[in-house]
This record gives C-alpha cells, structure tokens and sequence, in this order.
C-alpha cells in the first residue's frame, strides 16, 4: 500500500519520541515531571536567586518561626535556624546539594557502569564473567556501610561520601547494561550491520544504545532516588556535607536537638526530601510505564 | 440444529478518536461434527473472531452481533460473564505455538492433573489425586502419545513443537468439549509434524463427532481436512461454503487469488515464471478501504464497490461481492 | 554461463567442552562442495537440525568455516574478511520482526552499507537509495519512516532493498518467504525473479516448503543431520526421489497437497 504525505495530519514519531507521548499521557506522571524540572532549575540557578546566602548568620532573628506564624516576619519567609540563617535560602540552596548532587552521582556511575557493561558484553568467557560479577561484592555491603569505611579510610566530607555512593550504584548498571547489550547482538540487525562489515564500536554506537536507551533511563531514576536518600542519610549522620553545608540532612541534623521549641527547622528539610523522592519516583514510574505500553502497542 | 450460529458479528476498536471496526459484519455458522476452516492472511480478524467466540477479548473491543447462538441459547442476551459460562464448558482452543503456552516451570504432568476436569472425579480427596493421575495419562493416550511416562516427566522446553502441540490438545479434550478452535495450529511447525497434527485433528473429529474450527493463513493446507471454509480478508466475509465448492469454482476474486498463489495451482505453470499476484498490501487498521475492503486491490473494482456488498447464496455457497466470478462458471 | 560461487570440502565442526577432559566435538555440517552459475537458483532443503542454517551462514561469513573454501569468480573469499565478502555476498533472514533496527529509519538503515563500503558522496548515495527502494517497489518518502510503520511483507522487501543495494552477486533467503502471507509471498517471489533477471543474481534459498522450492529453483540440494543426501536438478529429483529421506519429505508434502 502506497504511503505517501496524503494524510498529512498524521505523525509518524520516532521510536523515543513515541515513548514521550506516551510519557505525556498520565497527568500525575506530568506533574512529577514538572517538579522534577522546578527542582532541576533550582539545583542549577540557586546561588543566584536566593534572598540571602546560605551560611549568613543574623543574629538578631535566631529562631525565628515561618512567616504564617504570629512572631514571624516576612523578610524570612520560612524562619530561621539556632545561628539565624534563613530556612528558605538554606532549602534552596540545598536542592542544588542534595539533589543536584545525586544527579551528578548517577551520572557518573550511569556512564562507569555502561563502559564496563558494553565490554562485558562484547567479550565472552572468562573474561566477560569477571567484568559482569566483580563489582557483585559491592552489591553486598548496604550503602551506609560501605560509605562509613570509606569515611573512615578517608575522613569525613560530601566528596568522600559521594565516592562511597557512585561505588554503590555502579554494579546495577553493569548488569542491566550487559544484559541488555547481549540480547540485542542476539537479533538479526545486529548480525547485518556486522556483515556490512560495520566494527564493534559501530555497531554499539548506532544499532544497540538506541535501544536499550529506555532502561538504562528508567534504571536511572530508581538509582536517583536511591542516591538522593543516600546523600541526606549520610548528611543526618554527620558523614557526607559537615555543619555550615545546607544539605538537607545536615539541616535535618542541625534542627533535631531543638525539635521541640522549633519544629519548623526539622519538618521543612524533611518536607524538601520527600518532595524531591517523590518526584523522581514519579519520573521513573512514568517512564516504565510508558516502556510497558509501547511494547505491547 | 446449528451448534453455533453467528450473524453479523461486528467488533470494534473504542479508541478516543474514532472507532475502528476490525471485523464487520462476519457470519459463521457450524454444524455437529463439521470441520470447518477459517482462512485470511494476517489482518483478516480471524484470530479477532475466535476469541471473541470464546469469550477474552479485552474491554477495549466491543463486541456485536445480530445473532449468537450456541445450541439455540442466544447469548447476547446475557452478559459477558454468563455467555462466558455456557461456552467455557463446551468450548475448548489450541493457540500457535504450543510450546510458549505451556507453563515452563512445571512438568507436564503436573499441567495435564491441573487441566482435568473436577466434576469428573468421585470419591474422597486422597481418591482424587489418584484419579487426576490416571485422567492425565489416559488424555495423552487419546492423542496418541503411547509412552506417557518418559513424556510425564519432562518439562515443556525438552519436547519438540509437535509434542507440545499435542499435550495442548490433551489439555483442550480435558473438558470433553463440542466444539475445538484451534488458531493455527501448525503455524510454526514443519511438514511432516503439520501432517501428524492434522490427522490427529481429523481422528478426533470422526471418532469423537467433535466440531472443529481450523483457522489457517494457509487455504491450500486446509482443503485437504475440512468439510466446509470460510474465507475472511481484512475483517469482511469474503466467501464460505463446502470445501469443493470454494476450490473448484471460488466466486470471490480474492479466494481467486487465495488458491492462485498456492502450490498445487502453480505445478501447471513453467518454473520460474511468474506468479499470479494481487497488486498491494493488506490495509492496516488505521486506514481501512470504506466499503468492499479488497477494492484498491481487487481487479474487478468499479465505482459500486465503495459501498459494502451484501451476502448472497448459491446453493448454499455464500459469498459477499458486487462482480462476482459466479457468471463465469 | 560462468560458475559463480564454488564451494569445495566446506565442514563445520563445533567443540562442546563441556568439561576440559572431555572434548567432544558435534559435526554440524559434514564436508559439502557444490558450484552455482549465475542466474541460477539452489534449493536448500531439509528438516530442523540439517544444518542449512549453519550452510548459510558459512557462505555469508558470519561463521568460521572448519575446513574448505568458498570461492567467488575464482577469487576465494577469506574467513572473517567483512568488507571483502560483503560487496559480493548478501543475506535476508528470516524473522522480519528483528531484521530491522527499530530506532534507525529506513534511509538511515540503507546508508550504512554504502557508508561502510563504498566511497559516493552523500547526494550519490541518496539518489541510489531512492532507486533501490523503486526496484522493491516501495516509495522514496518511505525513506523517512521508521521499520514499525511497516507491515511484515514491506519489511521483508526492506531487507530485500539493503541486500541489493550493494550490487550484490549472490543473495542467500534463509526461510525468508516462510513468514509471509501467501499472497504476498507470491508479489516477493515475482519480485525476486525480475531482479534476477535484470542483475544476474544467483540465489541460494533456504526452505522448507516445496511448493516454492519446486517453483523457483534449477538445483535442489537435500540436507539431513548435517550430510548432502541427494543433490540435482529440481525437476529430477521431485519427480523421481532415490533416497528414502527425499521421498518422505515429498510424501509428506504431497499428502497435503492433494485435494481429495
């Protein structure tokens, strides 16, 4: 059947400009989506935007309530803490730590773990075995653990905990990666393209991660918000960001001797995390979703 | 009396922009003991028919129909669930490969005790299992699968297609039914275990006096085993009738075409020469021909063709088209 | 006509080492020899298991052979050369589902072969796709549509499009026509036949199905676990089988074909 531009009103997308619409179906998705990118703006432009800098001290305001409190002011909108910095400054501020961090952390362990995934796929045998399982150890040790003997090892600091983090995420990566690579060698595109007399690189380059692009992305956003968790976990600790940092577990750290004459300086980080989970959870769940459908379409 | 009696069965696709009808209009009739064939290529809504028959379709297909009748219940009347009722009990079907719809992490005797019918057994529960047992073993023998013990033991993926085809066709007879439907059974299979397949189909239904609704792509397969064919293209009743009535003087062009690209009518034509072909491709769902569907493909298409032609019937031979071959004949 | 393709003693062999004591060794394809001529076509035929795949995958060069050569025009062909083997010898697979990259549309998928292996600028190279897609009988918009948009038989004309594209001069079908409705298997088959008039191809088709064997091919070759058993012109091996396997497999054939 001859198909030319007669229906012009028809689209016909590419294959992942057909899983953004199917992505764009679901309202809840969008709008986890819309906060993920709010959050994104604030993580990139925060030192620009915000009222006051983080680590500036007014005492005269310590402990100040928000400003829908009856003693509160509206020149801090959210309160301030024990040394009188401005809750509201801190939290933005913090978005560029907290969760402009765990981006950054998955980024590199998403590209680690491919690279190390694409050669364990390409070879075979003994090999390819012991690239595939010999970060598996990792896998073992919880996340917290393995960052407290890096800390340990190498002193404490956002830096030393972020290592401990990428390390952590870097096997899942290997393993979806390889194993999405060697089913796709498997189908006959692949052997056409090498009989085209295509080299390995090409043929991983152009004929596989196009197509295993969708879960490496959905894999993405599980280990974000794993990684998001982790780096407010270590900050409540005291191991990751240490005091003047406005990460929201230092904060939540900070705020939680004076919970009870100043609550606002614990709800408000802990409020600041679970919006930011959420959000990337509904990113991911989004994104296999929309996997789902267009497969079985 | 008619074991089953559709008239007019139309499903459609509700979708939000416009619905889609994947089968117009389609009538089907089957007799007691009547092996009758359905063919159409891919797109023909064959497979569409069948499971609407049995009853599991999704909730996005509607289903309708001026008539639905098995063993003179009409079961429109009734909703999903209870027309689901009346027909599970008598109605069994075989998929395409049969080694995919066999559960793999169980033995096949563990699937076959699973399949057996419970209001067959009698006795205490100890007796039953026993029972189930002995049920399983005797299905493989009706199938004609005589060593069931090195059978028994095996899982799905260690025995090849025809075996597994087999097994399948054990579980359908579990429930003693009237009727078989069996969607391409031996799609993806060789020659010699096609044939197997076949004869076994064939025995079932002279020994048995089952019905059976052989759905093929393939029309030149399915002459050889079946009293009466219809043909289907594209959603649309083409033509239905005995089986030699269809092969010896097809009165739609498309059965025309059917039985022209087949093996048996090319032995008279010189090696590599060419074929005869329809021009075109099947129109996919989304832009459906209005009207006759085979239009932009037919060679006998003229203006009256955009409106959809009603069935006529010849001695018993029924087919739907405005310039029919009948006069040629 | 000349002789095309030539293959002498071609065996393959594979190593089950199951355990590094104990090597058996599981002969896929015992030492076969056989020529085709151009505008030929050879029929390959046998059950699951025969070893036609491991034929056909010898002769394109995805496998290593065992022993034997092959030779085209006299030159023989290395083992593991791509680009040499490529220009000359081409392969439609079977499943239509996963011969095309899904994320690549149709003009992309046709380019990289002319990329890879030829030197035409882009303007040659657009131009020689949009003629190729004309000889399959498809569209030249259709270069921009992705393979999901197709139904099974246009992809199978797509796979037909990239193995001629490189001026091929032998084409291998492995079981290609065997997926396809029966109506367009016939538009392929006629399709196939015009190219093989028009660029003096020769065929090597896979098949189980003798109908289309007995249509399309001059010489028929019969496999079974791996051993030529009968080897000849179409017409006299279907009419007069001597072996016993060749017989069975046109007794079953037959049996469906006769209409009672």
């Amino acid at each position: 059947m001859a198909r030319d531009k007669i229906y012009l009103e028809e689209e016909f997308p590419s294959p992942l400009l057909q899983l953004w619409h199917n992505f764009k179906e679901t309202p809840v998705v969008m709008l986890g989506f819309g906060c993920f990118v709010f959050l994104t703006i604030l993580a990139l432009f925060s030192p620009l935007i915000t009222p006051y800098a983080s680590v500036e001290n007014h005492l005269d305001f310590l402990l100040l309530p928000p400003a829908w409190h009856n003693d509160g002011n509206v020149s801090f909108l959210l309160g301030t803490d024990n040394l009188g910095r401005d809750m509201l400054s801190r939290l933005m501020h913090g978005t560029s730590l907290t969760f402009g961090l765990s981006f950054v952390v998955v980024l590199i362990s998403l590209v680690i773990g491919v690279v190390i995934g694409s050669f364990s796929a390409l070879t075979s045998g003994i090999k390819s075995s012991f690239l595939n399982h010999f970060l598996d150890v990792i896998l073992s040790i919880p996340s917290l653990l393995l960052a407290i003997v890096i800390v340990a090892i190498l002193g404490t600091g956002l830096n030393n905990t972020l290592w401990a983090i990428i390390m952590v995420l870097i096997p899942q990566f290997v393993h979806i990666t390889r194993n999405a690579v060697t089913e796709e060698f498997r189908k006959d595109y692949v052997l056409a393209s090498r009989l085209d007399g295509a080299s390995s690189l090409r043929i991983l380059y152009h004929s596989v991660f196009p197509n295993i692009l969708e879960k490496l992305i959905s894999q993405a956003t599980l280990a974000q918000s794993s990684a998001i968790l982790d780096i407010a976990a270590l900050g409540f600790l005291g191991l990751g960001a240490q005091i003047p940092m406005a990460e929201w577990g230092a904060m939540l750290k900070n705020g939680i001797d004076l919970f009870y004459i100043a609550p606002w300086t614990v709800y408000l980080p802990g409020l600041a995390i679970l919006f930011a989970v959420v959000a990337t959870n509904l990113v991911g769940e989004g994104m296999r979703h929309a996997l789902k459908v267009s497969k079985e379409a | 009396m008619n074991l089953l009696d559709i008239r007019n069965l139309s499903i459609e696709l509700k979708s939000a922009t416009n619905p889609i009808l994947a089968v117009d209009r389609v009538s089907l009739t089957m007799k007691e003991g009547e092996v009758r064939g359905l063919v159409g290529e891919s797109g023909s809504g064959k497979s569409l028919l069948a499971q609407a028959i049995v009853g599991v379709l999704d909730d996005k297909w509607q289903v309708d129909a001026d008539r639905f009748h098995w063993r003179g219940n009409d079961l429109m009347r009734l909703s999903l669930d209870e027309r689901k009722a009346i027909i599970s009990k008598d109605v069994a079907m075989i998929f395409q490969e049969p080694m995919a719809c066999l559960d793999p992490t169980m033995t096949i005797e563990e699937q076959l005790t699973e399949a057996v019918d419970c209001d067959q057994l009698s006795g205490f529960f100890w007796q039953k299992n026993q029972q189930r047992k002995e049920n399983a073993i005797s299905l493989l023998h009706k199938v004609g699968i005589k060593q069931h013990k090195v059978c028994l033991k095996k899982y799905p993926h260690q025995l090849n297609e025809a075996l597994c085809q087999r097994i399948m066709i054990a579980m359908a007879l579990a429930k003693r039914p009237i009727l078989l439907i069996a969607d391409e059974p031996t799609a993806a299979m060789e020659s010699t275990n096609q044939g197997q397949i076949f004869r076994l189909l064939a025995s079932l239904n002279q020994l048995k006096n089952m019905s059976i609704l052989l759905i093929s792509h393939d029309l030149e397969n399915v002459t050889h085993w079946t009293n009466t064919i219809t043909v289907m293209y594209s959603g649309q009743f083409v033509e239905a009738g005995t089986t030699k009535q269809i092969f010896e003087q097809p009165f739609h062009p498309y059965t025309r075409a059917l039985i022209d690209s087949s093996p048996k009518a090319n032995m008279s034509l010189p090696a590599k020469s060419r074929l005869m072909a329809l021009p075109g491709s099947i129109p996919i769902l989304q832009h459906l021909p209005i009207g006759c569907r085979l239009g932009p493909r037919c060679p006998r298409a003229q203006q009256e063709c955009v409106i959809a032609p009603k069935v006529q019937n010849y001695h018993g031979h029924q087919f739907s088209c405005h310039f029919s071959l009948k006069g040629s004949y | 006509m000349p002789t095309l393709l030539q293959v002498s003693n071609l065996s393959k062999s594979f190593k089950l080492s199951r355990n590094w004591f104990n090597r058996k060794v599981f002969t896929a394809l015992d030492p076969i020899s056989f020529e085709v001529k151009a505008h030929q076509t050879l029929a390959i035929v046998g059950e699951t298991g025969s070893g036609k795949s491991t034929l056909a995958k010898l002769l394109v060069g995805a496998e290593l052979p065992t022993t034997g050569n092959i030779k085209l025009n006299g030159q023989t062909l290395q083992p593991g050369n791509f680009k040499q083997r490529c220009q000359h010898v081409r392969m439609i697979f079977q499943d239509s589902g996963t011969t095309l990259n899904p994320s690549l549309t149709i003009g992309q998928l046709l380019n990289e072969p002319l990329l890879l292996n030829t030197d035409l600028t882009e303007d040659a190279r657009h131009l020689l796709i949009r003629e190729t897609l004309q000889k399959v009988g498809l569209l030249a918009d259709h270069m921009n549509f992705y393979p999901h948009m197709f139904s099974g038989g246009q992809k199978q004309r797509i796979s037909l499009a990239r193995a001629i594209i490189l001026q091929p001069q032998v084409i291998i079908l492995d079981e290609a026509l065997a997926s396809l409705d029966p109506s367009l298997r016939s538009q392929m088959i006629n399709l196939l036949l015009d190219l093989q008039q028009q660029m003096g191809l020769a065929y090597i088709l896979i098949s189980h199905n003798l109908g289309i064997v007995r249509h399309f091919s001059d010489k028929i070759m019969v496999l079974s676990q791996g051993q030529v058993m009968e080897m000849g012109e179409t017409s006299d091996i279907l009419n007069d089988p001597k072996h016993q396997y060749t017989k069975k497999l046109i007794m079953n054939q037959r049996f469906q074909l006769l209409h009672r």
